[in-house]
């Protein structure tokens, strides 16, 4: 296990080096200038020129690549246009909130999504499985920005009990800076107050990213629980005569779980690219509205760290999806 | 015919197939529902903003345009970009599928490592970026999206490859002295096209989506271009007073996305009986 | 180290009044790009500037007036190349250091030698040599050539703390990484650098020894944060609901309509000195035709989108410097929206050869609605004259560093010239002098040798009646050249809390200079 899980982690490297050097001479090949950025208003052609020579911007690419690669070994990923402060220190500011937020939702998704499923499967063609199969199907097919604003509309705007955006009250002091996630550092820190307003702008955000996540888990669900109550074991165990409930807790659930947790971590991509809107809809502070506001600034720096960031989470998650499967189904752990 | 018989027994494909012809003749004949067509991106500026009347079944937006009539034209724009992606990522990704497929050795692996390379970050990123770079407007979106989106071609037709070129069929094949072109397009090709079908009609669904959020944050289509996401960006900074002006362009996406994906399923469904939604 | 100084503040604050409980407001406006005011300059950078720094002028009211801010006097000589400027005696820095005048030479040079940010306005005629310390408190500055709007600019140069700024230095960096999130002046405010996030948050707490005193002020407010709010619909539903105390100032009809209705906000209407233009590249075909040039004058519903898209909210401005500066001259009537007029003119480019069949663009800032809302508006314009006009999304930093030559700078595009500094100069001297070509300011491209003579002569003419003349002339010719297309002069339109009182406008930082600010509760 040990040793698959460093096999696994030694292979993401490659690929992330092809990811950087993807982004990198797109970056550099679109005609941006990163020069004419950090200069910003009012720059003079010649205080471009001086930025533009002493970024190195004049360089031929490879080795600007590999200056860059250098760097970033050293936790260097430059400065960023926009903030002027080093890219890192902007990213660890802003990694909390979208870790907050797309766990959250990635738990809302799971916890909602396998008990729809499982219950639409267990009550098989009644009407809650088709509610839940007519639900799922839109909640695929809606555009999470546009769910976004529409939750606005009615639970902010028109309703007023859900706040509009952010991650506090503004003016609202955040709690101690421990893991940065706003519910565990007030919890541990015992405020209370803070938690509830933390959970409060949590809602839409949460529950707008992982919409899509609920629909797809529900499905996968669903079919995995249908397929092991058919299957000749829980038929045996059923002829046998063990009660209902005790067949569908340990055996039925327990096998349903590998194609659904398969799906989490596959719903991962998703709900990053979702938090990309859903963040500059609702003003969270995170890494997708940071990377937005990077391109549109050409903030060059910004946009390679923070893809860099991503894949990287996308290829832990990935692994770690692999590992929960071993974990659940004995036969794919035999494989690693 | 059994299958057209056994399609048309499942009830929400069938939807699906209705609401996306449906759409494709609003696509091609956008005069059906539209007064006149040439002049969606003129408005009535003493007309802005004005609430859903029977003249104005949708409203009218910030420049006084009929908002029904730029939601239906909105029809041709989404469906022209999602079919030219899912059509070159079919170009690109199915041949490169094929061959890293039914070749082993360098090439196989060259290709698959590139591949890898590019889901190792979600599509929406990758295309935001290349969409941003090659400068904004529906065509850089179009070339942003194909760019990010062939790779799960490649994938599928890889999987489904591999699994053909073990089969015995393909090995007496190749025993008659058949070329690998030959077998590639004539034997293998046949046996992924199922796949590939089924992959193309939910990525219709997925361009059209990830093309919206594109036009939304501003990377995509360009106004006056009666584009969805594009509507719904701007429609946002009415809100509230304006409700309807962000409302009726995401109904339309929630609409056009749902029928191809109850098609897909049901399309998967037929040729994949083990994905079965028994 | 910075923060005890901080909490220190906060507490003497709260010491000194006892009386009532601390104030607090939220103000809605973007916050700058970098907090170093000698590196980053533009619009939002004036709400930082003005509120954590001070300069020896400042700006203050509407007409926005010069005022001895840290410097108690100026001389000039004769021969205005030599200027003195003596501070203030007994003033300190936020952290107590007394400012002499090695911080006033320090944060000179140290400008100069950056060459970012404002110091565009004075390379040209200061080098940092020429600056240096005559006593404590006098500071003299040697200009290479007379230049009339010197003592316009001075307000743009924030005073730093040397001593601070230099214990930061790395690198030799003269302290910019350090000074991106940090402060080091005299400001009313001092900035929390604990909460300052790019993009998220920055809070003030009020500074009790600002030297200015606060006896004018008996309410003031005590601690601002300063949320980043990237919509205004939101905004302006944060007002509604109390959220925030004021949006930014910047809103159109649509959104003042909805607070006018509400019990606890009102809007604040001012006159601004902000021009919004639609450049045309003079050198690019047909746009180098007076004659096209006049037709697309006489194309744009100027009317439409002044009286109804913006509900009549904003003033006609017929030429480039806005109408309430000195220097316009009143006899001119400019273009109105004349369809005859405009075939006219289009007939005779064409008579006369030009080409004008191929596509031309425009772009647009996609983030602003009425760079998109003018761009429709010319593109319904010129569709009636058969003229194909293609509307190009666009984002402020790609378009200024397009404008960097002739031939990538776009056939036209959208912008606001805002005030810098209350000069002719940073509107008509800047845009259209062909020395600052290259800018973005100058993107028109428009050359016209009698012109530069005129706005030279302007620049160096140190009597403002006779700059003004020089400056009218100018103006008469390049509006009758038709170099680009003015639309109107801002009024700014902010959303305000019924708890915020004796607001003060500035066209400078749109009066987010919160030192005059009153609360009441």
């Amino acid at each position: 296990m040990l040793l698959f899980l460093i096999r696994r982690l030694i292979l993401i490297i490659p690929v992330l080096l092809g990811l950087l050097l993807l982004t990198f001479l797109m970056l550099r090949l679109g005609g941006n200038d990163p020069a004419a950025a950090i200069a910003g208003d009012n720059a003079t052609p010649e205080m471009i020129e001086r930025i533009r020579e002493d970024l190195g911007l004049n360089d031929p690419l490879p080795v600007q690549f590999w200056d860059y690669l250098v760097r970033a070994a050293h936790g260097d990923f430059g400065v960023s246009a926009y903030s002027q402060r080093p890219v890192g220190i902007d990213i660890l500011d802003r990694l909390p909130a979208t870790l907050e937020l797309t766990i959250v939702a990635l738990v809302l998704a799971s916890v909602l999504g396998i008990t729809f499923g499982a219950l639409a499967g267990i009550w098989r063609n009644s009407i809650f499985d088709h509610t839940v199969r007519v639900v799922s199907v839109a909640g695929l097919a809606t555009a999470s920005f546009w769910f976004a604003i529409m939750l606005q509309l009615v639970f902010s705007m028109g309703l007023e009990i859900l706040p509009l955006r952010g991650r506090l009250p503004t003016g609202w002091t955040p709690p101690p800076d421990i893991t940065g996630l706003y519910l565990v550092d007030s919890l541990v820190t015992g405020q209370f107050a803070t938690f509830w307003y933390a959970f409060l702008h949590l809602v839409m955000p949460a529950v707008t990213i992982s919409l899509g996540g609920i629909a797809t888990i529900a499905r996968f669900t669903r079919s995995a629980v249908v397929a092991a109550m058919h299957s000749e074991y829980a038929a045996y165990e059923q002829a046998v005569g063990y009660p209902r409930r005790r067949i569908l807790m340990p055996y039925v659930l327990r096998n349903s779980l590998v194609t659904p947790v398969t799906q989490i971590g596959l719903l991962f991509g998703a709900f990053v690219s979702s938090a990309v809107a859903v963040e500059s809809v609702f003003d969270w502070p995170g890494l997708g509205s940071y990377l937005v506001e990077a391109i549109f600034t050409s903030d060059f720096n910004a946009v390679l760290a923070v893809t860099l960031v991503i894949g990287a989470i996308y290829g832990v998650v990935n692994i770690l999806v692999d590992m929960t499967q071993g974990l659940l189904d004995p036969r794919v752990a035999e494989t690693m | 015919m059994l299958m057209l018989k056994k399609f048309l027994r499942d009830v929400p494909a069938v939807l699906g197939l209705l609401i996306v012809v449906i759409a494709v003749i609003l696509a091609l004949f956008p005069g059906l529902l539209v007064d006149n067509v040439d002049r969606v991106n003129r408005g009535d500026i003493l007309q802005r903003l004005k609430p859903p009347s029977p003249d104005l079944p949708f409203g009218s937006d910030d420049l006084g345009r009929n908002i029904f009539d730029r939601v239906v034209m909105g029809t041709r724009s989404a469906l022209t970009i999602s079919t030219l992606v899912v059509s070159l990522s079919m170009i690109v990704g199915v041949p490169l599928g094929l061959i890293a497929g039914y070749r082993s050795g360098w090439v196989s692996s060259a290709i698959m490592r590139v591949t890898d390379v590019f889901l190792a970050v979600p599509q929406l990123i990758l295309a935001i970026a290349i969409a941003q770079i090659l400068g904004r407007g529906a065509t850089s979106a179009m070339i942003a999206l194909a760019v990010t989106y062939w790779p799960f071609f490649t994938r599928t037709v890889y999987a489904e490859t591999q699994k053909i070129r073990a089969s015995l069929f393909v090995e007496a094949l190749e025993g008659y002295g058949a070329s690998t072109t030959r077998i590639m397009l004539f034997h293998i090709l046949p046996n992924v096209a199922a796949p590939v079908i089924v992959r193309a009609t939910v990525g219709m669904g997925f361009v059209i989506l990830t093309a919206a959020v594109l036009g939304f944050l501003g990377v995509g289509a360009v106004p006056p271009a009666p584009d969805w996401g594009l509507q719904i960006s701007e429609g946002r900074k009415y809100l509230p007073v304006h409700w309807w002006y962000a409302t009726f362009p995401g109904l339309a996406i929630l609409f056009l996305v749902l029928g191809f994906n109850l098609l897909g399923d049901g399309l998967r469904d037929l040729v994949d009986p083990r994905l079965r939604r028994s | 180290m910075k923060f005890r100084q901080f909490l220190l503040a906060a507490t003497t604050c709260l010491a000194g009044s006892m009386v009532h409980a601390q104030s607090t407001i939220v103000w809605g406006e973007s916050t700058p790009k970098g907090l170093d005011p000698h590196v980053v300059y533009d619009v939002p950078m004036q709400l930082f500037m003005l509120n954590a720094y001070d300069g020896l002028y400042r700006y203050v009211g509407n007409p926005p007036e010069l005022t001895a801010w840290l410097a108690d006097s100026h001389t000039v000589s004769e021969d205005g190349l030599t200027w003195d400027f003596t501070l203030k005696p007994g003033i300190t820095f936020t952290d107590g250091t007394p400012m002499t005048a090695d911080d006033v030479v320090y944060s000179f040079q140290r400008l100069l030698e950056l060459g970012q940010g404002p110091s565009g306005g004075l390379t040209p005629v200061l080098q940092p040599e020429n600056v240096s310390k005559v006593d404590d408190l006098t500071t003299r500055f040697v200009l290479d050539k007379p230049y009339a709007p010197f003592l316009a600019v001075i307000p743009l140069v924030s005073i730093l703390n040397s001593k601070v700024v230099m214990e930061h230095e790395v690198d030799g960096d003269k302290g910019t990484a350090w000074l991106a999130s940090h402060q080091a002046g005299s400001g009313a405010y001092i900035l929390d650098p604990e909460t300052y996030k790019p993009l998220e948050n920055v809070d003030f707490a009020r500074n009790e020894n600002h030297f200015y005193g606060w006896d004018d002020n008996p309410n003031p407010v005590d601690v601002v944060h300063v949320p980043t709010i990237s919509e205004n619909s939101t905004r302006i539903l944060s007002l509604l609901r109390g959220d925030i105390d004021s949006t930014d100032g910047y809103l159109g009809a649509d959104h003042t309509a909805q607070i006018e209705g509400s019990d606890n906000a009102h809007v604040q209407r001012d006159e601004s000195m902000r021009i919004m233009v639609i450049r045309m590249n003079n050198q690019k075909a047909p746009f180098d035709n007076v004659d096209f040039r006049k037709c697309i004058s006489y194309a744009f519903n100027y009317s439409g989108f002044i009286d109804v898209i913006l509900g009549g909210q904003v003033a006609r401005n017929v030429g480039p410097l806005p109408g309430n500066l000195w220097g316009v001259p009143e006899d001119v009537a400019g273009y109105s929206f004349d369809m005859d007029k405009a075939k006219e003119h289009c007939d005779a480019a064409r008579e006369a050869g030009v080409e004008m069949d191929r596509d031309m663009k425009i772009h647009i800032q996609a983030h602003l609605d009425q760079t998109t809302q003018v761009a429709q508006l010319m593109q319904q314009g010129m569709d009636e004259l058969g003229l194909s006009l293609e509307i190009v999304g666009d984002t402020w930093a790609n378009v200024t560093s397009s404008t960097a030559s002739v031939d990538t700078t776009p056939d036209m595009w959208i912008h606001w010239v805002s005030t810098y500094f209350v000069d002719p100069e940073n509107w008509i001297g800047q845009m259209y002098d062909s020395q600052f070509h290259g800018t973005w300011k100058a993107s028109s491209w428009y050359t016209n040798p009698e012109v530069d003579t005129l706005l030279r002569q302007a620049r160096e003419e140190t009597e403002q009646a006779a700059r003004a003349e020089l400056y009218k002339d100018a103006y008469r010719i390049i509006v009758d050249e038709a170099a680009d297309v003015w639309i109107y002069n801002t009024v700014a339109q902010r959303g305000l809390s019924n708890r915020i009182e004796n607001f003060k406008f500035s066209p400078v930082g749109s009066g987010a200079d919160f030192r005059w600010i009153s609360v009441s509760d």
